[in-house]
């Protein structure tokens, strides 16, 4: 079974401020849990008008102590997860697509993200899906409920990260100007 | 933002990780944002980082698991990694 949580936001902000914390918005004092970030892939297309980047992040695991008991009682102390994104600076689009690496089969999250310019607003919208897998028979729906409900909480605070962050190129952008 | 970018999962590569994305962050929104590089920028500073980030996969375990999730395709839709996949399909035939 997946189970699948929309989220919906906008940003008093241009595309390019956006989308440059998307790239640098770790380390931030609400996202604690991510420990780092790596780019492993980058290259444009041929025009240079898109950019495609794939990263490899590692965070600490927080499945609840039940799933870990249930797992065989093994610590999942920190996970890793794949990211590609896709900035076409044409079109003022950033999508973004990960999932975890590693265990899988217990939880398998997929999480979508598209931010888009809307000129007319002088804005950038943030819009996010985000599919939930459990591999596990009999738990399966219980662990994708659970999941879901963390997920709602860490959209909060993941959206409160990027402003901050926000915030600070901002200022550091009008201290060169 | 120099001291805002976040580490590398392997602590020897932080310090090229760090210079490799000070100059992606000016490339990105100075030249390719403005549209003015159909070049992929800074290939002295990636090389660097990239070949510590590879040996220390290899020590980490988790390369087998990256290297299945890279054979995916997010993007297929009009994307690079579609083209690239029928580009190897062509060389085939």
């Amino acid at each position: 079974m997946v189970l699948l949580h929309c989220n919906r936001d906008t940003f008093n902000s241009d595309f390019d401020c956006v989308t440059s914390v998307v790239f640098n918005k770790y380390p931030n004092p609400y996202a604690t849990h991510i420990l780092s970030t790596d780019v492993i892939d980058r290259h444009l297309d041929r025009r240079g008008d898109v950019l495609f980047t794939t990263r490899l992040i590692r965070k600490q695991g927080r499945l609840p102590g039940w799933v870990q008991w249930i797992v065989g009682g093994v610590k999942i102390s920190d996970s890793w997860m794949i990211e590609y994104s896709r900035v076409d600076r044409r079109r003022k689009v950033l999508t973004t697509y990960a999932r975890n690496l590693d265990h899988t089969r217990v939880l398998k999250v997929e999480e979508r993200t598209t931010y888009e310019y809307l000129p007319d607003r002088r804005a950038t919208s943030v819009h996010s899906e985000v599919t939930f897998t459990s591999g596990l028979n009999g738990i399966k729906h219980k662990i994708e409920a659970l999941a879901r409900a963390k997920f709602e909480e860490s959209v909060k605070r993941s959206r409160e990260g990027m402003s901050l962050v926000m915030q600070k190129i901002e200022a550091a952008a009008e201290r060169v100007a | 933002m120099g001291s805002a970018m976040s580490a590398s999962f392997a602590p020897e590569c932080t310090p090229l990780k760090k210079r490799y994305d000070s100059c992606f962050n000016e490339w990105y929104s100075e030249q390719f944002l403005k549209g003015r590089s159909v070049e992929n920028p800074c290939s002295k500073e990636w090389y660097a980082y990239s070949a510590c980030v590879d040996a220390n996969l290899v020590k980490e375990g988790i390369k087998p698991a990256l290297d299945d999730a890279r054979r995916e395709a997010p993007f297929e839709k009009g994307g690079e990694l579609q083209e690239r996949e029928q580009g190897k399909e062509q060389e085939k035939k």
